[in-house]
C-alpha cells in the first residue's frame, strides 16, 4: 500500500532516498509511461508503443522493458543498464499535486508527496531531500524538475495521442517473438504508427502535425522500433547457455 | 430507355424512415453530387410510435455502415448492451427461467453440441453447458471492456435503446453526414402515372415530392401499400393471439442502479411483460390477447408487476399507454415502385425483438438489390417479397415455438396456445422431428435465417423440451472425443468473462465519461 505524505521539511528533515536500481526497490517493470518530451533520448535505448489504460481505454505512450509482467530486461546486478531512464521511473517515490492556497484568485500551487512505504524511504542510506538548516537538496531539486517534466509530460501526451486518432495514425501490432532455444512469445495489446496512414497524409495535416511538434515524436516512435531487437537480444543473453 | 432510378422518397420519420433512409443513403453515396438523391418526408404532427426499444447483434454492422461513432450513439439514445433474452414463468408460471442469449453453442459450425447435453440435462441447464452468455447477463455484465474497440465485442451483444431519442439521432446523423434531404410536411395525395406508378406526393404546403422509388416507412398507417394500394393484410392472429399492448417507463431512481443484461420477459395469465433496461430508466410493458383478458385485468397483471420490481409508489402512479395492433403483415411489401418497412409492413408482438432487425434486412437488401432502372425494379419486387415473407413465416414459427412448448394449464390463453388448430403445419412436423433428434443446420434451409437452429435449441431445451433419439451414430463416435473439451472450454471461457469483464453500469458510466476508442 501505498502512503502519501506531502512533503515538509521539518517532518521530511532527516528522511533519505535510495536512488539505487534494483527489483527490490520495484523497478521489476515491464514498461513505463513515457512522454514526447523525452522521447528522442528513450527512442535510442527502448522501444517505444502505445497501449491502453485499463480503467478509461484511452491510449498512453510507453517504454517497453520486458516481455511479461515483472520482467525489466535493463535491471541486472549491478543496477539499471541504460544511461537514460525514464521520468516516470525516476520520480518513485514521489508523486506531484496541486493544491489551492488560501488566496482563490491565486493559482494553484504545485505540492510534492513521498509515498513514506516505499522500500528506498529510510533515514540512513541514500540522498538526503534537505539540508540541515532546512534548504532544498540538490537531490530533491531534481526530482522537482522531473515531476515538473512529467506533468507538462501527461498533458502533451493527451494532445499527441489526439491528434493521432484525429489523422487515423494508430494501429493495433501483434508482436511475435522467437528466442534462441525456439519459445516464442506474444505481446498483446500494443499500438504503433500506422505507416501507411502517415505516407498518405495531405500535405495540410502534416504541416499541422508539424506545427504542432507531433511529427517529430511520430518518426521517434518509429525509429524506436529498432530497439526492440536490443530487447530480443537481452531475453537471449538470459537463456541458459548450452 | 427504361427510366433510371435516381431518387428514393421515404415516406415517414420513425426508426424504420431513418434506418432505410441512413442505410440507403451511405450505400449510393446520397452525399456526393453524383449519388442517389435520398429524401425523407415526415409528417411535423406524427410522433413515432417507438416500440421498437431491443436490437440484434446486427445493428452493429447497419451502425457502422452509416458512419455512426458507438460512443456517440450509446450517449444519444440511452442506450445499453443487450446480450439475449430471458424468459421467466414460461414453462410453468413459477419462478423457473431460461436464457436466449445471441452466442451460438460453442462450436456450432462442426458440433451439434445439444445432442451430447441431453444426457447432462439435470445437472446444467442447455444454455450454461453451451455458452457462457447466460451466466454473464446473470451477473448483469457488458459484453466488452472499456478497452475493446468500437463494434468489437468480447462476447456478442446487441442494444437497448430509446426509440424516440434513437430517431433523432439518426434524423441528425443522415442530414448532417449522409446528405439525405429532410421535408416536414404532411402528406396528403399520392400521384400515380398511367401504369400506376407513384410519380409523386403531395403535401399540404403545397409541395410535390417527385421520386423514382417509394419506401412506405408511415407505421401502421401505411400512407402509401395500405391506403394507396391496398395491399391486403394478413391477419396471423389465430396463430400469435397477442393484439394489445399496455407500456409505461419506469425512470432510474438512482444513476448506480444495475443495468439488466438481457430484456426480460415474464410471462403472464394472457400474455407477458416486456422489461428492457436503459441508463436512464426502464420500458415495461404488457402485451396480451384482447380474446383473454380484458384491458382492466391486464393493467392490474401490469400494476402487480411494477410493485413486485420497480416498488408500490411507482406501481400506483404510472400511467400506462395503450396500443392496439393486428398481428401479422402485408400480402406483399413491395408492390410496384413502392415498399413497405416497419409497421406499414407487418407487425407481431415484440417478443425476440424483431421489428428492428426486419427494417435493417429489409434495407439492406433495398440497398445492394437497389434496380438500376424501372424495368428490372419488378424482379427485385419479386425476390424481395419471397424473401421478406418467408421472414415473415418464420418469425411467426419461431414465436409460436415459445407458447407451444409452455406447460401452463392456469388460463385458457395458454391452452389456446396449444390447440393444433393454432400451429402451423411445418412447426407441428419439426416438432415431432425433434423429438428424435436436436435441430441442427438441415432443419433450416436459408443462409440468412433470422432464427438460426441455434435459437431454435436455446428455446426448445430452455422450455424443457427433450429430444430423444438413439445414439450410436458414427459421427457421434468422432464427435464425442471432442465433446469434452467443448463442454471444458466453455467453462473455462465462462470464467474468464465473469472474471473480466465489467458490469453493464460501470461501462455505460464508462463509456460517457471516456468514450470507445475506434481501433
Amino acid at each position: 500500500m501505498n502512503n502519501y505524505e506531502l512533503l515538509n521539511n521539518v517532518k521530511h528533515q532527516s528522511v533519505k532516498v535510495i536512488t539505487d536500481r534494483s527489483a527490490d526497490y520495484g523497478d521489476n517493470l515491464q514498461f513505463a509511461v513515457t512522454f514526447p518530451l523525452e522521447f528522442r533520448r528513450i527512442q535510442s535505448h527502448y522501444p517505444i508503443f502505445l497501449q491502453k489504460d485499463n480503467e478509461t481505454g484511452k491510449f498512453f505512450p510507453i517504454a517497453l522493458f520486458g516481455f511479461e509482467a515483472g520482467e525489466n530486461l535493463y535491471l541486472s546486478e549491478n543496477g539499471w543498464d541504460a544511461e537514460y531512464i525514464p521520468l516516470s521511473v525516476k520520480r518513485h517515490p514521489f508523486v506531484i499535486g496541486y493544491q489551492q492556497t488560501s488566496d482563490p484568485t491565486q493559482e494553484k500551487q504545485a505540492v510534492i508527496s513521498i509515498d513514506m512505504e516505499s522500500p528506498r524511504v529510510n533515514e540512513t542510506e541514500g540522498e538526503a531531500l534537505f539540508q540541515e538548516h532546512g534548504g532544498t537538496s540538490s537531490y530533491l531539486s531534481t526530482v522537482t524538475e522531473v515531476l515538473e517534466s512529467i506533468q507538462v509530460g501527461i498533458e502533451m501526451n493527451e494532445e499527441f495521442i489526439d491528434a493521432l486518432l484525429e489523422h487515423d495514425l494508430v494501429e493495433s501490432v501483434n508482436m511475435e517473438i522467437e528466442l534462441k532455444d525456439g519459445s516464442r512469445n506474444q505481446l498483446l495489446g500494443l499500438y504503433t504508427i500506422n505507416e501507411d496512414n502517415l505516407e498518405q497524409l495531405e500535405a495540410e495535416a502534416l504541416g499541422k502535425l508539424h506545427q504542432q511538434r507531433h511529427l517529430q515524436s511520430i518518426y521517434m516512435i518509429m525509429a524506436s522500433l529498432s530497439s526492440f531487437s536490443t530487447l530480443i537480444q537481452k531475453r537471449n543473453d538470459r537463456l541458459p547457455q548450452e | 430507355m427504361s427510366k433510371a432510378v435516381n431518387s428514393i422518397v421515404v415516406a415517414g420519420g420513425g426508426s424504420a424512415g431513418w434506418l432505410t433512409a441512413g442505410l440507403v443513403a451511405a450505400e449510393h453515396q446520397a452525399n456526393q453530387a453524383s449519388g442517389l438523391n435520398v429524401i425523407l418526408v415526415e409528417s411535423p404532427d406524427v410522433s413515432p410510435i417507438g416500440v421498437g426499444e431491443g436490437t440484434w447483434p446486427t445493428m452493429r454492422r447497419s451502425l457502422q455502415k452509416m458512419g455512426v461513432s458507438e460512443t456517440d450513439f450509446l450517449r444519444a439514445c440511452d442506450a445499453s448492451f443487450k446480450q439475449g433474452t430471458c424468459f421467466s414463468g414460461w414453462q410453468h408460471g413459477a419462478e423457473e427461467f431460461y436464457y436466449h442469449p445471441f452466442t451460438p453453442p460453442q462450436a456450432f459450425n462442426e458440433t451439434n453440441l445439444a445432442r451430447f447435453w441431453q444426457p447432462l440435462r439435470e445437472r446444467v441447464t442447455f444454455a450454461d453447458a453451451v455458452s457462457p452468455q447466460a451466466r454473464v447477463c446473470e451477473s448483469a455484465l457488458a459484453p466488452k471492456q472499456i478497452t475493446t474497440p468500437e463494434y468489437a465485442s468480447n462476447i456478442n451483444y446487441g442494444y437497448h435503446l430509446d426509440a424516440g431519442k434513437f430517431a433523432q439521432f439518426l434524423r441528425k446523423h443522415c442530414v448532417e453526414k449522409l446528405g439525405v434531404k429532410h421535408i416536414l410536411d404532411n402528406i396528403t395525395t399520392v400521384n400515380t402515372d398511367t401504369d400506376g406508378d407513384i410519380q409523386s406526393l403531395n403535401t399540404q404546403s403545397g409541395r410535390r415530392i417527385e421520386g423514382d422509388l417509394f419506401v412506405d416507412c408511415t407505421g401502421f398507417s401505411a400512407l402509401l401499400i395500405g391506403k394507396h394500394y391496398d395491399i391486403p393484410f394478413i391477419s396471423k392472429q389465430h396463430i400469435l393471439f397477442n393484439d394489445r399492448a399496455l407500456a409505461v417507463q419506469v425512470q432510474r431512481e438512482s444513476a448506480d442502479e444495475a443495468i439488466a443484461s438481457s430484456t426480460h420477459s415474464t410471462a403472464q395469465n394472457a400474455g407477458w411483460v416486456w422489461d428492457i433496461g436503459l441508463p436512464a430508466r426502464r420500458g415495461v410493458g404488457y402485451t396480451y390477447s384482447s380474446a383473454h383478458s380484458s384491458d382492466e385485468q391486464a393493467e392490474i397483471e401490469l400494476r402487480s408487476y411494477l410493485k413486485r420490481t420497480a416498488g408500490v409508489a411507482v406501481s400506483e402512479s404510472c400511467s400506462p399507454r395503450q396500443l392496439k395492433f393486428n398481428p401479422g403483415h402485408r400480402e406483399k411489401l413491395w408492390h410496384r415502385n413502392c415498399v413497405a418497412i416497419g409497421l406499414s409492413g407487418g407487425f407481431v408482438e415484440p417478443l425476440e425483438a424483431s421489428a428492428l432487425v426486419m427494417i435493417e434486412l429489409s434495407a439492406k437488401m433495398l440497398s445492394e438489390q437497389l434496380p438500376a432502372n424501372r424495368s428490372i425494379m419488378d424482379v427485385v419486387a419479386k425476390r424481395f417479397n419471397e424473401k421478406f415473407l418467408y421472414h415473415w413465416h418464420r418469425i411467426i414459427e419461431f414465436l409460436k415455438l415459445h407458447y407451444v412448448l409452455s406447460l401452463r394449464d392456469d388460463s385458457d390463453y395458454w391452452r389456446d396456445n396449444r390447440r393444433e388448430h393454432s400451429i402451423p403445419e411445418s412447426l407441428r412436423e419439426s416438432l415431432e422431428l425433434w423429438r428424435y433428434q436436436c435441430p441442427w443446420h438441415m432443419d433450416l434451409p436459408h443462409v440468412d435465417e433470422l432464427f438460426s437452429s441455434a435459437s431454435y435449441q436455446y428455446v426448445l431445451y430452455g422450455m424443457g423440451f427433450k429430444s430423444e433419439g438413439p445414439g450410436g451414430r458414427q459421427s457421434d463416435l468422432v464427435a464425442r472425443a471432442r465433446v469434452e473439451n467443448l463442454f471444458n472450454d466453455n467453462a473455462s471461457r465462462t470464467r474468464q468473462l465473469l472474471e473480466g469483464l465489467p458490469s453493464n453500469r460501470e461501462l455505460i458510466t464508462k463509456v460517457h465519461k471516456f468514450g470507445f476508442q475506434k481501433i
